[in-house]
């Protein structure tokens, strides 16, 4: 096959959807609705996330949805705030109702400071909402052992960080993202801590399926210019992931033939 | 009949579903969800189900987030 016919076939299928960009982005810190929408729209996004809180009573709340459904991104609630299984299938119930939709984001962290997930309760929880009929992608530590009883567990996909969510850091959990990669058969959405375009396109050139971009869209001077960049990156990294990269060498392997022909015209 | 919402004690003025009841506290239909004594209330449910004395009503809103 022609490589422009297997770019032009290259899509992501998780659960019952397909998608032409391999970029998520999440819908969190933004200065103002018209930036994000703005910032959304240039990163062409498919899938974008959303959280769920309990109403204030006293607050008037923005209508987040209409322009993000107008737009027509799926929709993926999270479970954030929830510290145990329990919590987190309640939540993903409510979200269920709140957007209409099965998808979930599992993510269970009882620790604010360092936001890491809760292993033990993700397991727990991904099982209850496989068995529910969710299509589960959960947000984990990049644990290959975790990943295959995720796998297991019939999460659509598995969500390995990078390093804590909103870091910035890049791929602190290389080597243990490249085990995943290889181990799995459903697909590796690398997501937290992914801080500038050069992450997420090492995370693509590495074989993962997609990237979760927030904070470092959301946050940038210019978060739509950054959202573009963010999206040329994620295409540049799955077309040298596809292309096949070279191998690495201690040594140097010239470029050039070291032949003698200077010496011999001396 | 008195009820609480989200930990807030409020009284209606007459029976009403959980959908007359978010209209009834300006809350809007989309993009919410509601549980009454922590079971969470199926919106295909919403103009049956009628809120009962001393119920505890939750509601939740979608909001941005990562």
């Amino acid at each position: 096959m022609l490589f422009e016919e297997m770019k032009q076939q290259d899509q992501l299928i998780i659960g019952d959807k397909s998608f032409t960009s391999r970029l998520f982005t999440g819908t969190g810190k933004f200065n103002d609705q018209q930036t994000m929408v703005d910032a959304l729209k240039a990163s062409k996004s498919e899938l974008v996330t959303m959280a769920l809180k309990r109403v204030d009573m006293a607050d008037r709340d923005d209508d987040i949805l209409a322009p993000l459904i107008k737009n027509g991104m799926n929709l993926l609630p999270n479970t954030s705030g929830a510290r145990n299984a329990k919590e987190a299938v309640f939540a993903a119930e409510l979200a269920r109702e709140a957007l209409q939709t099965n998808w979930v984001k599992l993510e269970i962290h009882p620790d604010p400071k360092y936001l890491l997930p809760d292993p033990i309760e993700t397991l727990k929880a991904a099982e209850m909402l496989a068995n529910k009929g969710f299509i589960v992608l959960p947000y984990v530590h990049a644990d290959p052992v975790l990943c295959k009883h995720l796998e297991s567990a019939g999460c659509a996909a598995v969500m390995p960080l990078g390093a804590p969510i909103g870091s910035n850091k890049g791929i602190k959990t290389a080597e243990f993202l490249d085990i995943i990669i290889e181990q799995a058969t459903i697909p590796v959405v690398v997501d937290a801590g992914l801080g500038s375009p050069s992450h997420a396109a090492l995370a693509m050139e590495m074989g993962a399926d997609a990237v979760l971009v927030n904070t470092a869209i959301a946050v940038a001077g210019n978060p739509v210019a950054m959202s573009e960049a963010f999206a040329k990156a994620v295409q540049a990294g799955r077309q040298a992931y596809l292309a096949g990269l070279g191998g690495q060498s201690t040594q140097a392997v010239a470029s050039s033939p070291l032949t003698a022909f200077l010496e011999a015209s001396l | 009949m008195k009820i609480q919402v989200n930990e807030q004690a409020l009284t209606l003025p007459n029976s009403m579903n959980i959908e007359q009841l978010l209209s009834h506290l300006e809350k809007p239909l989309i993009g919410s969800a509601v549980a009454v004594n922590m079971q969470v209330i199926s919106r295909s449910e919403w103009t049956q189900y009628n809120i009962n004395e001393g119920d505890n009503i939750s509601l939740f809103q979608a909001i941005a987030g990562g």
